[in-house]
C-alpha cells in the first residue's frame, strides 16, 4: 500500500485538509472526503466531463487528475454555484430551457459554461459549441444546451447593463 | 489504478536525478491527462511517479521575443498558450489549432512536455510545431541537449529521449512571413482523434512557393515530414495544380496504416485531398481558395 | 442550432396537463445534488472487482485465485460454487433462464464474469483482480446471426425458457440449435402475389452492434437485512427484480426490497436483470453490503443492441401498389437471451413496415452467438427494422421511377385498415407524420443540389410500433391532511421525465399545482407493482394507472364531504375536510388505481391477432445532407423528426424526448460500432466508441408532435421516448442516394463506406494493399 498523506487546499471557499495517497483522484476524495457527489466519474478518459471541477479557475477533469495535486489550491464544485437555494443565473437557464434529461452530465456542463462566459461574455454558437465539445450528454440534449448557454450569455449581459445604468 | 509512490522535488535537476534510467515503472508526470489514461486501463503501472509540478516557476513560463519567436518551459500548460495574445499573433496556426486539440479541460492541465514526450501519434501539436520548424531541449543526468523536432520523434510512442532524459524547454522560431495551416480530419465524430492530420508551412515570395514543410499525422506511425510533396512546390507558382502535384506526391509517399479509423487505401485518399486543403487553408490570403 | 417543436396542442382545464412543466428535480440536478445510486455509501460496504473471461466459448478447467485472495486488504475470491452456496441454481433471464451469475463452468463471450473479487477498497479489488488466473480449454466459436441460425457450433446445451411466456414453451430442452425464437407471420400468399407482380425488389440490410452506454455506469449494491435483503441498484425494473430474486432465492417477495433513484440514463440498458443477481448473492454470502458497479468499459460486456441482417423482399403492381413482401430477420442475441426473444418477436411482426399490403410474409429468428448479450435500446428492435423496410421502399420507389414521398402515400396504412397482423388500425396518425414530414422539409419545393466537390441531397423515412403487450401498471395517490400529494409508482425516472408527466396527470385530476406533487422514488416494499419502465409504456400505461388512482382519491374525498354532509361542489379546501372529519390534522386518503390493456396473443403458427398492441407509436425523419464527394463526409445539415405522440402531457419535456431520440440514433446511425476481433471489443470506451458530441449534431434540428389523440391513453396522451429513432437512419442513407446516387446497406454509414460506394459507381473501386 502507498503511504497516506494530508493535503490542504480550498475547497468552495473554505480552507480543507485531506487524507489522500497518491493514486487517489479528485473525484474519489471529494466524493469519499467531502460527500461531494456532483463531480462524477462516467467515461473516465476525461471526454464526457461529468467529473469537471474547477482548479484555480480553471476547468480540469476530476477523473485524470491525482488529488495530490490539490495541495494548495482552489478547488470550486458545482456545489458552490447555488447560494442560499438560489441557483446561479447558468443553473436557472438550464433549467428554464430544459437543458438536461437525466442529469449525470449536467454539472459538468454548467461548470464549463460558467468559465466560458467568464472568458467570453457574449460567445456565438460556434464557439460555444467548440468550448463544450470536450463533455458529452447521452440523452442527446445538446439543441437545449446551446439555448440554455444563450439564455445565461443574454441574462448575465443584461445584468451587466443594469449594474453599468 | 494500482498504488504507487509519488514524489514532487522542488527542482527539475532533482527531478532528473530522481528517475531510474534503468526502471521503465519510474516515470516523470507533468499535467498527467495521458499517464492518468494509461495508468487507468492498466497499460502503465508506475512504482513511482516524479511529478514536476513544483519544480523551478521558469519551466512554467514563455516569453514571445520582438520578432516572434517563443520559447517555453516543458511545463507551460496548452491552455496558457492558447490564451496568450503574443502565441496567437506570432503563430495563427496555433490558435486556429488549439480549439480542435482535445478539449478545453485537457488544455488547461496538458503541457508542452509532456504533450511532445508522449509520442502518440494522433495528437494535433506535434505536427504543427514540426511545420513551425519547432526545437525542444532535453535535459538529462548528462546535461542538456537540443532537438529538433523532426528528429524527436522515432516511432509509435517512441522518441529520440534517452531514458532517464525529459524534455524541458521548447523553442519555436520567428515564422517571417510564413504561412502554416493545420487540417485535422475526424471520419467517426468531432471529438475523435483524427483519421489524418496535415500542418503545412510555406514561405512565399509574391506568386511563388519558396520553401514547404508538410507533415502528416495519425494516419502514419509517426509525425513525417513529405520531402517528395515539399519538393514539389518548391518554386512553384501558388494554385491548384502544385497543390494537386503535392497531394499526390504524399499519397505515393505517406506509409498510411488501416486503423478503425479508415483502411489504409482509404487514408491515402484523405491525405491527397487533404493536402491540398490544407495548402489552401494556409495561402488562402493569397487568393488561393 | 434550433429546436421548434409546433405549440398546438392543447392545456387541459385544469392547467396542468399540456404545461411545460420543469422537471420536477430540476434543482437537484442543476447544483449536484441528485442522488443517484452511484453515490450510495453504506457502512462496511465492500467492493467488487469482477474478473472476466478472456476467451469467447471454452470450458473453464481451473480457476486460481490463491494469490489474489492473499493480497493484503481482499476480503474474498468468489466463483460460481460459492455463489451456488447461496443460490443452488444460478440462472436468471427474463425470457430463458440462460444466464449464469458467474460463469459455471463455461464461458460464451469475451468479458463474462468469471469470479469476483471482494475489498473494502476498490483499488485493492482491482489489483488483486489482475492475479486471478484462468484456464481455458478454448471451443470454436461463432459470431455471425446467420451462420450462427445453422451452425453446429452451438451456444448452448440445451434451450431454458423461463415458462412465464407460452410462446417459447415449445423450445423447452431442445438441443443442438442457436436459435433461441423463430417467430413467423403469414397472410395471404405472399409467393402467389410475388408471381403476379409488375417488378419484384429484394435487398439485404444489416446493423451492427451497440452499446447504450448510459452515463452512470450500472450499479447495484446488495445489503443483508434482518428481514431478508434490499438491493439498491439503477435499474428500469425494480418490480421485475424483485419477483426475479425471489425466483432464484426461493424465497416469498416480501423478504426483497428494491430501490431505485433517478437514474443516470437507462435506455434499455438497465432492464430485467442485470447485476442484482451478483450483488445480492455476494451480499448473502459475505454478510455485508456488497458494491458491484461497472465502468464505462464493462458496460459493453454487459448488454447491447442486436445486430441484424434483414432480407426484404417485395411485390410491386403496375401501378405501384406493394401487393406482396417477405420479410427474413436474423437477430444476433449474443450469448445470453436476455430479452432478445421479445425483441425478436413484439417488434418483429412489425418488420413490412407501416404499409396496407395484402400478402406478407415474415420470419424473425434470433440467434445465439458468442458474442457480449444484446437486448433492448431505445426501439426495441425497430430502428433496425426501420433502417431496412424504409431503405427497401426508397430503392423501390427509385426503380419504378415515382417519388419517394408519394411511393409512400400510396401504400400508407391508414386507421380502420388491418395491419400485417390482422390488427385493425386505430389512433395511428401515419399519413399525418408522413404529410407532415414532407411538409417541414418542403419536399415539393425546389432545393439546392449542390455543386463541384459538395452535393446536396434529401432524405424521408417513416417508421412505426406495437407496445409491449400485455403488462399491468399499478398506482397509488396519497392525500395527506394537509391537502398535499403524494404519488406511489415504480415507474423510474431515467431522464425522460416520467415523475413530472405523472405528477402532472395527478395535478390536473385533483386540481393542485402539479410542483407540488411529491412523486416517490420506485421501492418495492412502498410503491406498487409496474412491470418495468421500458418500450414507451409507461405514459400510457403508468399515466392510466395514476389517473385512475387519482380519480379513486377524488371520489373518496367526494364521498367524505357527502358524509360531512357538505353539498356537491362546495369547494372547501381539502385540509378543512380532513379537520371536519378527525377533529384535527389527521388521516389520508388513499386512491389506487391499477391498468392492464386488453391484448390477444399471435396464433403460434401464422402469427396472427387482431389486438396485437394497445397503441401505435409513429416517428417519421427527413434530413437535408450534403456529401464531400472526394472523401465521403456525409454533413446532416437540417434534420425534421415528426412523431405521433397522441396529446402531449409536457409538450417541453416531448420536445426534448425527440430530438433526443435522434440525436442517439444519428450515432448508431454515423459513428457507433463495437468492434469485435475473435469475439473481443476492442474498442470499449468512450474515446475508441464515438458517440455524438454537440459539434457531430444537425446545426438545424426540427421537432413536431403532430395533432392526435390516443383515446385509450390519458389525456389522449401515449409513449414518446423512442419514435424518434425510427427514421434517423434510413432517411440519412435515402438522401446519400439522392445526392450522389449510391446506396448504403450496412450501419454505420461511415465516410468510407460512403467514398468507397462512388468508387465503384464510378467503376473505380478503391483497390486494397
Amino acid at each position: 500500500m502507498a503511504d497516506l498523506s494530508t493535503i490542504s487546499f480550498t475547497l468552495n471557499g473554505r480552507p480543507v485538509t485531506a487524507r489522500i495517497a497518491p493514486h487517489h483522484t479528485v473525484v474519489e476524495v471529494l466524493q469519499n472526503e467531502f460527500g461531494l457527489f456532483g463531480a462524477r466519474e462516467s467515461c473516465g478518459q476525461g471526454l464526457c466531463g461529468c467529473c469537471t471541477v474547477r482548479v484555480d479557475g480553471d476547468p480540469v477533469s476530476g477523473c485524470l487528475f491525482l488529488a495530490a495535486f490539490l495541495e494548495g489550491t482552489r478547488v470550486d464544485t458545482v456545489e458552490s454555484l447555488a447560494r442560499g437555494g438560489v441557483p446561479s443565473v447558468v443553473q436557472q437557464a438550464f433549467i428554464e430551457a430544459g437543458a438536461f434529461q437525466c442529469g449525470f452530465c449536467t454539472p459538468g456542463f454548467i461548470m464549463m459554461t460558467e468559465r466560458l462566459l467568464e472568458e467570453h461574455p457574449d460567445p456565438d454558437e460556434d464557439l460555444i459549441r467548440h468550448y463544450l465539445s470536450g463533455n458529452l450528454c447521452r440523452c442527446g440534449t445538446y439543441p437545449e444546451i446551446v439555448a440554455a448557454v444563450q439564455l445565461a450569455a443574454r441574462r448575465k449581459s443584461e445584468a451587466r447593463l443594469d449594474k453599468a445604468s | 489504478m494500482i498504488p504507487f509512490q509519488l514524489a514532487e522535488p522542488a527542482s527539475f535537476a532533482e527531478a532528473v536525478r530522481l528517475i531510474d534510467p534503468e526502471d521503465p515503472t519510474c516515470r516523470a508526470v507533468s499535467g498527467g491527462t495521458a499517464m492518468m489514461l494509461m495508468m487507468k486501463s492498466g497499460v502503465f503501472q508506475p512504482s513511482k511517479l516524479v511529478s514536476l509540478r513544483k519544480v523551478e516557476p521558469e519551466y512554467a513560463a514563455f516569453t514571445v521575443s520582438s520578432d516572434g519567436a517563443l520559447q517555453a518551459g516543458a511545463l507551460v500548460r496548452l491552455g496558457q498558450l492558447e490564451r496568450s495574445e503574443a502565441v496567437r499573433a506570432a503563430f495563427p496556426v496555433l490558435a486556429d489549432t488549439f480549439p480542435v486539440l482535445s478539449n478545453v479541460r485537457v488544455r488547461n492541465v496538458a503541457t508542452v512536455g509532456g504533450n511532445l514526450a508522449h509520442a502518440d501519434p494522433h495528437m494535433d501539436l506535434p505536427p504543427v510545431l514540426m511545420a513551425l520548424g519547432a526545437h525542444i531541449t532535453a535535459t538529462g543526468p548528462s546535461g542538456s541537449r537540443t532537438i529538433a523536432l523532426t528528429e524527436l520523434f522515432r516511432g509509435y510512442y517512441e522518441t529520440a529521449l534517452e531514458p532517464g532524459e525529459l524534455i524541458s524547454g521548447l523553442s519555436v522560431p520567428a515564422q517571417a512571413g510564413r504561412r502554416s495551416a493545420y487540417v485535422k480530419c475526424t471520419t467517426r465524430s468531432a471529438h475523435d482523434w483524427p483519421a489524418l492530420g496535415v500542418a503545412v508551412s510555406l514561405a512565399v515570395t509574391g506568386g511563388t512557393i519558396q520553401d514547404a514543410r508538410i507533415v502528416l499525422s495519425a494516419a502514419v506511425e509517426t509525425p513525417t515530414r513529405m520531402t517528395d510533396a515539399e519538393a514539389a512546390l518548391k518554386g512553384a507558382p501558388i494554385g491548384e495544380e502544385a497543390f494537386r502535384a503535392a497531394g499526390e506526391a504524399a499519397a505515393k509517399a505517406a506509409e498510411v496504416t488501416s486503423d478503425v479509423r479508415g483502411s489504409a487505401p482509404y487514408k491515402t485518399q484523405l491525405v491527397r485531398v487533404n493536402v491540398v486543403r490544407a495548402l489552401r487553408k494556409a495561402l488562402a490570403a493569397e487568393g488561393a481558395v | 442550432m434550433s429546436v421548434t417543436l409546433l405549440k398546438t396542442h392543447p392545456l387541459m382545464p385544469n392547467g396542468q396537463v399540456g404545461r411545460d412543466v420543469p422537471r420536477l428535480e430540476s434543482m437537484a440536478k442543476v447544483t449536484g445534488r441528485e442522488d443517484y445510486t452511484h453515490n450510495l455509501r453504506l457502512p462496511g460496504m465492500l467492493h467488487a472487482k469482477i474478473v472476466r473471461s478472456t476467451v469467447a466459448h471454452g470450458r473453464i478447467l481451473s480457476i486460481h485465485t490463491e494469490e489474489a485472495a492473499a493480497v493484503p486488504g481482499v476480503h474474498s475470491v468468489v466463483t460460481c460454487a460459492d455463489i451456488r452456496t447461496i443460490i443452488p441454481e444460478p440462472y436468471f433471464g427474463p425470457a430463458f433462464h440462460d444466464q449464469p451469475i458467474l460463469a459455471d463452468g463455461k464461458v460464451r463471450y469475451v468479458g463474462e464474469a468469471v469470479c469476483v473479487v471482494l475489498s473494502h477498497d476498490p483499488h485493492i479489488a482491482d489489483a488483486a483482480a489482475q492475479l486471478v488466473l484462468v484456464d481455458y480449454e478454448e471451443l470454436p466459436a461463432v459470431y455471425d446471426e446467420v451462420e450462427a441460425a445453422t451452425s453446429n457450433v452451438y451456444v448452448h446445451e440445451t434451450l431454458k425458457p423461463a415458462g412465464t411466456f407460452p410462446d417459447l414453451k415449445h423450445l423447452e430442452g431442445k438441443r443442438d440449435t442457436n436459435v433461441a425464437l423463430d417467430y413467423r407471420l403469414i397472410r395471404g400468399d405472399a409467393e402467389a402475389a410475388f408471381a403476379q407482380a409488375a417488378h419484384v425488389f429484394e435487398h439485404d440490410f444489416t446493423t451492427q452492434q451497440v452499446m447504450h452506454t448510459p452515463f452512470e455506469p450500472m450499479i447495484s449494491v446488495g445489503e443483508p437485512t434482518s428481514t431478508g435483503l434490499t438491493i439498491y441498484t439503477a435499474s428500469q425494473s425494480p418490480s421485475f427484480v424483485r419477483i426475479e430474486m425471489a425466483r432464484l432465492l426461493k424465497w416469498p417477495e416480501n423478504r426483497i426490497r428494491v430501490k431505485t433513484s433517478h437514474l443516470g440514463g437507462g435506455f434499455g440498458a438497465k432492464l430485467y436483470i442485470k447485476l442484482e443477481a451478483l450483488a445480492a448473492a455476494l451480499a448473502l454470502y459475505t454478510g455485508r453490503p456488497v458494491r458491484v458497479a461497472l465502468t464505462m468499459e464493462e458496460q459493453f460486456y454487459t448488454i447491447t443492441k442486436h445486430a441484424t441482417t434483414f432480407r426484404i423482399k417485395s411485390g410491386v403492381d403496375t401501378d405501384g401498389k406493394v401487393i406482396a413482401r417477405r420479410c427474413d430477420v436474423w437477430w444476433n442475441g449474443g450469448a445470453y437471451a436476455d430479452i432478445g426473444p421479445r425483441v425478436t418477436q413484439k417488434s418483429g411482426f412489425t418488420a413490412a413496415g407501416p404499409y396496407d399490403i395484402d400478402n406478407v410474409y415474415l420470419e424473425s429468428v434470433a440467434v445465439y452467438t458468442n458474442r457480449p448479450p444484446a437486448g433492448a435500446l431505445r426501439g426495441f428492435g425497430i430502428p433496425q427494422l426501420v433502417w431496412a423496410y424504409e431503405s427497401h421502399t426508397d430503392l423501390i420507389a427509385r426503380g419504378i421511377g415515382m417519388d419517394p414521398v408519394e411511393f409512400r402515400r400510396k401504400n400508407i396504412l391508414r386507421d380502420g385498415r388491418p395491419h400485417a397482423t390482422g390488427t385493425v388500425m386505430k389512433d395511428a396518425a401515419i399519413p399525418e407524420v408522413l404529410e407532415r414530414t414532407a411538409e417541414r422539409i418542403g419536399w415539393d419545393k425546389a432545393f439546392d443540389r449542390g455543386t463541384g466537390t459538395i452535393r446536396r441531397g434529401r432524405g424521408i423515412a417513416i417508421g412505426f410500433k406495437a407496445s409491449i403487450s400485455p403488462t399491468t401498471s399499478v398506482a397509488i395517490v396519497n392525500v395527506s391532511a394537509d391537502g398535499s400529494v403524494t404519488l406511489y409508482s415504480s415507474t423510474v425516472d431515467m431522464g425522460q421525465g416520467s415523475d413530472t408527466a405523472m405528477a402532472q396527470i395527478v395535478a390536473e385530476v385533483l386540481n393542485v399545482p402539479t410542483e407540488g406533487v411529491c412523486v416517490v422514488r420506485p421501492d418495492t416494499d412502498v410503491t406498487p407493482y409496474d412491470m418495468a419502465t421500458l418500450g414507451s409504456r409507461s405514459t400510457f400505461h403508468m399515466g392510466n394507472a395514476v389517473r385512475l388512482a387519482a380519480e379513486d382519491a377524488k371520489k373518496k374525498l367526494d364521498d367524505l364531504a357527502a358524509e360531512l354532509g357538505l353539498p356537491e361542489r362546495s369547494n372547501i379546501p381539502v385540509d378543512q375536510l380532513f379537520k371536519k372529519r378527525y377533529g384535527m390534522q389527521a388521516g389520508n386518503v388513499i386512491g389506487i388505481g391499477s391498468f392492464i390493456p386488453t391484448y390477444k396473443s399471435p396464433d403460434h403458427d401464422t402469427g396472427l391477432s387482431d389486438n396485437v398492441t394497445p397503441f401505435w407509436m409513429i416517428g417519421a425523419t427527413a434530413v437535408e445532407i450534403e456529401v464531400d464527394t472526394e472523401t465521403g463526409h456525409v454533413t446532416v445539415t437540417r434534420m425534421v423528426n415528426v412523431c405521433d405522440v397522441g396529446t402531449p402531457l409536457n409538450p417541453k419535456v416531448v420536445e426534448t424526448q425527440i430530438s433526443g431520440a435522434a440525436v442517439m440514433q444519428y450515432g448508431f446511425t454515423m459513428s457507433e460500432k463495437m468492434e469485435l476481433d475473435a469475439g473481443q471489443v476492442t474498442n470499449a470506451s468512450l474515446a475508441d466508441y464515438k458517440i455524438p458530441s454537440i459539434l457531430d449534431i444537425p446545426p438545424l434540428m426540427e421537432s413536431e408532435a403532430v395533432v392526435a389523440t390516443q383515446h385509450s391513453g390519458p389525456f389522449g396522451a401515449k409513449g414518446v421516448g423512442e419514435s424518434a429513432t425510427f427514421g434517423v437512419s434510413p432517411a440519412i442513407a435515402n438522401a446519400i442516394e439522392d445526392a450522389v446516387g449510391v446506396r448504403i446497406t450496412s450501419l454505420p454509414i461511415t465516410p468510407e463506406a460512403v467514398y468507397r460506394a462512388m468508387r465503384a459507381a464510378a467503376n473505380q473501386p478503391l483497390e486494397d494493399f
